[in-house]
């Protein structure tokens, strides 16, 4: 119920933005590709910042810090719960009651800059800066609209004792190689899945892309101006994965939300792809000692390697009374080294390249493979309707690895419909 | 006297089911608060936490301002209920009883506002809430909510079902109109009102979307809001942290309704009649 009315709202919203901004101009389209500049000297004045779950909880700490470098400001943050994040954002985009700051989910920046709501970032903010793929989630129609807060990517979570057994000494790198070690792991090890992957559904775009763009696959085209779901190299990808669910390999019917972390521990599933906070996950449940039975990798090489990133950017909005001091909270917050202080605080992974040079995230080896793989990690194109296309993906998918229909006929409905939805830009 | 007896036999094992199927989810996730992350993710699943612990309401109560939040959900929840009885009773017995110009046409809006479902006019009513300057503020929480169609038109249903000749009978013995209502309707009508509070008392208790999107600091916030801070995450649910909270929202409701029982399942059915 409470799901329902959720999706009502944000349509209405969208919808009366959408007939409201007919009158405004398209800044988008027109902009150059950063905004104005920012003043000199110490912030000041009062800075409001909404952030979701653990970081509006923990972010207060560190803006202690900024406030202390510069006596004459106050940051206010406001913790907001995941789960309706985007309903209040949508709604105080509407009623123009939005933040100065605020922590945004990568695949809202569209939507959100789409709706001319938030503020280009001005240019003393340096794009190399923050990983490639990280960065690309900030630009809408070419314009940068905030920065990389911290980063997330996928990798293949492994058994160390298991892939032993199971006669496997040395990760493998490329995509067959992977096939027949999940394989080993049903084989020989004991497993009744080699690799959890998800068997379609909500999502499930992020267990895919990986491979997809490992293979060299682009999600748009016309110089990135439409959706590009139809491709060779996106067939390619889509058949290995199904390959997973024809051979056995992977189940068909794993439910919705799987029990990813038990089946784990036990060595039923003693593979599957996922981000960094399943770490802290499968080691709680498998307790003590656990940490060292298991071992992350990077996707598998077929033209290259590459994952999913995501995580979250930090917007200034367009409305604010404090814009010069809001973005050098923003800037404040990309150092590197409050990135490393934030990552201890949160265990948020930086976006910042540079941060990840700090013993504390060298010191772990698992962590450090997220760091490389993030170098070539790649997001969603940011259009406003992205979510709304990729569902269709993800329906599609759920077809392909359950009932085993054809990638081609697949890939091309999902193309058909997202050329019929648009890009919204 | 034999097959009556194995009616009630079947009767009571078909009720027993359905208690169990809706009563076990709840006892699961009361046991649920008790277990650790680790507990609640194994498979198969346990009933009895295999070690119980108050750690999750521990950490509830330490990274939460308790205190802040219930006193909002409270005051939120008794201003509505109580602006509901009040409001809700006097539309409802005007629009049943008196006769006055409009009186259909007004009866007609509050049908088609009652028709109307809130998700649509939730982001006019925002933009207009925010307009009043009430963003952030008690007002703003409880003003849209203090009188509803749906119980204006329950209390006309409950009043046209009483005798009109009650109100001729205090016109005659020169009674003004606002004692008319107020000793003689309104006491008549507890059942209906009990039913109207508790179902207000409910809606305003579980209400999220509306004081999430309004409360703009957290110092505004209720409980549902506040208990959805850190239990779900981006990319995964700490489902201890979840279930515990889910106990401590639902346990003043619990005791709510275990005190109004009687009056509450009375009034569902003398309303249920009428």
């Amino acid at each position: 119920m409470k799901r329902t009315s959720a999706i009502v709202v944000v349509t209405l919203t969208t919808t009366a933005l959408a007939l409201s901004s007919c009158g405004r101009d398209s800044g988008a389209a027109t902009a150059a590709t950063q905004g104005k500049t920012v003043s000199d000297g110490k912030a000041t004045g009062s800075i409001t910042v909404w952030a979701m779950g653990a970081e509006g909880e923990k972010l207060p700490e560190l803006a202690k810090e900024f406030e202390a470098a510069n006596p004459g400001v106050k940051v206010n943050v406001t913790a907001i719960p995941w789960d309706a994040a985007h309903d209040k954002f949508t709604t105080a985009i509407t009623a123009n009651q939005t933040p100065d700051v605020a922590m945004v989910g990568t695949t809202w920046m569209g939507e959100f800059a789409g709706l001319g709501a938030l503020d280009a970032t001005p240019p003393a903010i340096k794009k190399d800066a923050y990983f490639p793929g990280a960065w690309g989630t900030t630009e809408v129609g070419g314009t940068s609209y905030g920065v990389p807060w911290y980063v997330e990517t996928r990798l293949v979570y492994y058994r160390t004792d298991l892939a032993e057994k199971a006669g496997i000494t040395s990760p493998p790198t490329d995509w067959a190689g992977l096939k027949s070690m999940a394989k080993a792991m049903q084989d020989k090890a004991g497993a009744k899945w080699g690799i959890g992957l998800q068997a379609g559904g909500t999502g499930s775009w992020q267990s895919v892309m990986p491979f997809a763009w490992s293979n060299g696959a682009e999600l748009t085209k016309d110089g990135g101006k439409a959706y590009n779901f139809n491709t060779p190299e996106m067939l390619e990808a889509v058949k290995y994965y199904q390959s997973y669910f024809t051979d056995g390999i992977s189940d068909k019917a794993a439910p919705a939300t799987p029990t990813t972390e038990p089946d784990f521990v036990s060595g039923k599933v003693p593979m599957f792809i996922s981000g960094p906070w399943e770490m802290s996950a499968v080691e709680k449940v498998g307790g003590a000692g656990f940490k060292d039975k298991y071992g992350v990798m990077k996707m598998p090489v077929k033209k290259t390697s590459s994952s999913f990133v995501g995580g979250s950017d930090l917007a200034v909005f367009k409305n604010t009374k404090n814009r010069d001091s809001a973005w050098k909270f923003v800037e404040w917050l990309s150092k590197p080294d409050v990135q490393v202080k934030w990552y201890k605080l949160s265990t948020d992974l930086p976006s910042v390249k540079s941060a990840w040079d700090d013993p504390a995230l060298q010191q772990d080896k698992k962590l450090a493979e997220f760091g490389k793989q993030l170098e070539t990690a790649k997001a969603p194109p940011s259009f406003p309707t992205w979510e709304q296309v990729i569902t269709s993906f993800d329906t599609e998918m759920e077809k392909v690895t359950k009932t085993g229909a054809d990638p081609a006929a697949a890939l091309k409905t999902v193309q058909s419909q997202a050329e019929s939805i648009g890009t919204g830009q | 006297m034999i097959t009556k007896r194995k009616g009630h036999l079947w009767l009571y094992a078909v009720l027993t089911v359905a208690v169990v199927a809706v009563i076990a989810p709840f006892v699961w996730m009361v046991l649920g608060s008790f277990k650790s992350e680790g507990e609640l993710r194994q498979v198969p699943p346990t009933w009895l936490p295999e070690s119980a612990s108050l750690d999750n309401y521990r950490q509830l109560f330490s990274r939460l301002d308790f205190t802040t939040y219930f006193t909002n959900s409270i005051i939120v929840a008794v201003v509505v209920v109580a602006g509901n009885l009040l409001f809700c009773s006097m539309l409802g017995y005007a629009l049943a009883l008196l006769e006055f110009p409009g009186k259909r046409p007004l009866f007609a809006v509050v049908m088609a506002t009652l028709m109307i479902p809130g998700v649509v006019t939730f982001v006019p009513l925002f933009v207009l809430v925010a307009n009043a300057g009430l963003i952030n503020s008690l007002p703003g929480l409880i003003l849209p909510f203090l009188v509803t169609p749906f119980g204006v038109f329950l209390m006309r249903q409950f009043f046209l079902g009483l005798p009109r000749d009650l109100l001729d009978a205090g016109r005659v013995d020169g009674a003004g109109e606002l004692r008319i209502f107020a000793q003689i309707f309104l006491p008549l009508a507890g059942p209906a009102l009990a039913t109207l509070g508790i179902l207000t008392f409910l809606g305003s208790w579980n209400n999220f979307l509306w004081p999430l999107v309004v409360a703009q600091t957290e110092d505004h916030y209720t409980l549902p809001v506040a208990l959805a801070l850190y239990s779900v995450g981006q990319n995964s649910t700490q489902y201890g942290l979840l279930l515990a909270g889910s106990t401590v929202v639902l346990a003043p409701v619990l005791l709510v309704f275990l005190i109004f029982q009687r009056r509450f399942i009375e009034g569902i059915a003398t309303t249920g009649i009428k």
